[in-house]
């Protein structure tokens, strides 16, 4: 895993989450309280001294760990932001997995009509899986949430795209360039708390979160965030192979994404 | 370690994906669950081992046997990360194509060797637009030597046939190196290939990684601050360009000229003396500040830039050249009072050709804009020398400021 430099990645992230909220008129985020969506409120701070200056968005099928709850607590309180819940339904999805899957980005979708947020800062990066490759930091998506991946606006320079028609909003990526390496070297650096399914305990840990169903613990001793660093520098495992939704079908992945699963 | 961004370019279907592929799995960067797949993938249509498969791409990609947009893949050699950007070398796609190579520190060109390929006119337009974009060195990789029992006449004459094109579109020849390969087989992609001995030169990787190791970003010095715009609180947001700031100077806010005080500098969120290149920084300034900052230019009292409401452009025409255009500088959109052309070049070629400019061409035009703006040339601060053309707000081209 390639580990690279983290000025020009911070640098990078706090310029396109500045950009996200000086360019668009109602901005959110999503948190799922897992150490990318959590670096990328520290970097918001950053940003914003001291401030994360729009809301935070929590889909919730209600059935993630305790600990997941307990930390999104703990964390809004301490660094004062605000939080939006949306519960999602847990139902038979056809194409995915009944708690994440498809039912999620319903919630996501309600949410956003209800609010009118023309802007939602997600935090994924394009080594997590291979379909992010094609990821643009700025993106849009329509009112279905699908991804036109191969007509996206033209993205260079810093030139981003900002037009949006009506009934779409602009998915924007501040993480797009980080691997997960970085992020925790970035976690260690700036002490960021981080959800404590990360650590090991009784020889498991969790290398990625999703909710109670559909995530998978790995045998892992790493106990604290310098374990972590160390394990990923031999790992030959891929990250999001603890999670059940990615062992299903290829094509059922893409059109997820498609439908703007986050 | 530091991430060189590298963009390949090069006419589709000559071997671009199935390159870095190869180079994922010589480098040890794909992991074998990765390999399996591919192969799988490939048996399941019905073919041969295609090295391309490795690569992040949409099935849909994979079916129709092209890139759509752009790939990223690394490779890590000698402590450096070789960023790949894998561009769509497909003329109807050269918006994502720009896209891609904008991010590029150093440009490989491929160029197939098969009898039936060779340079073909989106190989010298992707060239042309790398030129454009400000990407000064550049590796030719001719591929698919195997298909020629890697002679070196076809070589040598496919070098032959680019490197006029290459010196007048501007390229120095300095920076310009050919390397024969055979990405499908991996021969001179990582190794020295023991069937091209008659080549004397380094292999691929390690040619990009000497040019990357020389791209260095070049500045001026002289301070430059794209404002991005005012932050809730009041404190004013922007990247450094070039140069730094230090708390305590007087600094002109462009295109009024207004003259304030810096205040305070914060960068990530701790405050510091001095501001340098590369820094998002959130300044206290003190004075009379312009209503809107969004698309201002902060640069030091005694060395400005020019400020003006009339550019001659170099532009890479992507859409309908037209009337109705705006340019969107420095992240605002400036609409244009006169377009006047005064060449059209066939990018092709890079000869002069009559008449109105069309999709892919370039053009040289002066513009006038409805406002005045703070510019340089392209070469000196690139952010400020460079436009992003709409034409009734469709994407309508590139354009940068040519010194002179
Ligand atoms: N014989 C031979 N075929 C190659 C070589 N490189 C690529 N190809 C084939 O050329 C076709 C197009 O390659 P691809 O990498 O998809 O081209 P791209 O469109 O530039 O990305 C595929 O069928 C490859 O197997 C090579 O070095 N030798």
């Amino acid at each position: 895993m390639i580990e690279q430099d983290l000025k020009p990645l911070e640098e990078k992230s706090i310029y396109v989450i500045r950009e996200a909220k000086l360019k668009f008129k109602n901005v959110a985020a999503l948190w799922s309280m897992g150490k990318d969506s959590t670096t990328m409120l520290a970097l918001t701070r950053k940003a914003f001294l001291g401030k994360i200056p729009f809301p935070v968005i929590h889909i919730d099928n209600g059935i993630d760990f305790p600990e997941t709850y307990a930390f999104r607590e703990w964390l809004s309180k301490k660094w004062n932001f605000k939080v939006i819940v949306g519960r999602s339904e847990i139902k038979p999805d056809p194409m995915g997995s009944a708690c994440c899957g498809r039912n999620k980005p319903e919630t996501l979708k309600k949410l956003l009509e209800e609010y009118g947020f023309d802007a939602l800062i997600v935090s994924i990066r394009r080594d997590e899986h291979g379909i992010r490759a094609k990821e643009r930091y700025m993106s849009p998506r329509d009112r279905d949430f699908r991804w036109d991946y191969k007509n996206q606006p033209a993205e260079l320079w810093d030139d981003y795209a900002s037009k949006l028609d009506a009934k779409e909003h602009m998915r924007v990526h501040p993480l797009l360039d980080w691997n997960e390496i970085d992020v925790w070297r970035y976690i260690k650096r700036e002490h960021i708390p981080v959800n404590p399914l990360y650590f090991s305990r009784n020889g498991f840990r969790y290398r990625s979160l999703g909710c109670t169903h559909c995530t998978v613990a790995l045998k892992s001793n790493a106990k604290n965030v310098d374990d972590i660093i160390r394990e990923l520098r031999t790992t030959r495992q891929e990250e999001r192979s603890g999670r059940s939704m990615d062992k299903e079908h290829e094509a059922a992945m893409e059109r997820l994404r498609a439908l703007g699963y986050m | 370690m530091q991430v060189r961004n590298i963009a390949l370019l090069g006419h589709k279907d000559h071997g671009k994906s199935t390159l870095i592929g190869r180079l994922l799995m010589q480098t040890g960067a794909a992991t074998r669950v990765r390999i399996r797949e591919a192969q799988e993938y490939s048996k399941r249509l019905g073919r041969g081992f295609e090295p391309a498969f490795i690569l992040d791409s949409f099935t849909e990609e994979r079916l129709n046997e092209m890139t759509y947009d752009t790939t990223r893949a690394e490779i890590k050699h000698r402590g450096m990360a070789l960023a790949f950007i894998d561009v769509p070398g497909h003329e109807e796609l050269i918006k994502n194509m720009i896209s891609g190579a904008s991010y590029g520190e150093v440009a490989v060109l491929l160029v197939s060797a098969k009898p039936d390929e060779g340079i073909r006119g989106q190989t010298k337009r992707h060239l042309f637009v790398a030129r454009m974009l400000g990407i000064d060195r550049l590796i030719v990789a001719v591929n698919k030597m195997d298909t020629v029992n890697y002679d070196e006449e076809r070589f040598r004459a496919i070098e032959r046939g680019l490197r006029r094109f290459i010196s007048a579109i501007g390229f120095d020849k300095r920076n310009v190196a050919f390397v024969p390969i055979s990405a499908y087989d991996g021969e001179n992609t990582v190794k020295r290939s023991a069937r091209m001995r008659w080549y004397g030169g380094k292999p691929l990787v390690e040619m990009i990684y000497e040019s990357a190791k020389k791209a260095t970003p070049k500045a001026t010095g002289m301070l430059r601050i794209a404002v991005q715009g005012t932050l809730p609180g009041g404190l004013v947001a922007g990247k450094i360009v070039s140069g730094s700031v230090r708390a305590g100077e007087m600094v002109a806010i462009l295109p009024k000229g207004a003259a304030v005080k810096v205040r305070s500098i914060t960068v990530n969120g701790a405050v510091v003396k001095v501001g340098n290149a590369g820094n998002n920084v959130a300044l206290a300034l003190a004075g009379t500040l312009p209503k809107e900052m969004r698309g201002t230019i902060i640069s030091g009292i005694s060395s400005r830039p020019i400020v003006t409401d009339r550019i001659r452009l170099r532009v890479f025409v992507t859409g309908a050249f037209g009337r109705a255009m705006s340019v969107k500088f420095n992240g605002i959109d400036i609409p244009c009072r006169k377009v006047r052309v005064l060449r059209v070049i066939d990018t092709t070629t890079g000869a002069l050709r009559p008449g109105p400019p069309r999709l892919l061409d370039a053009v040289e035009a002066d513009i006038t804009l409805s406002r005045k703006v703070p510019v340089e040339g392209y070469a000196i601060t690139p952010e400020l020398g460079r436009f992003v053309l709409y034409n009734k707000g469709m994407f309508a081209g590139i354009g940068i400021i040519e010194p002179g």
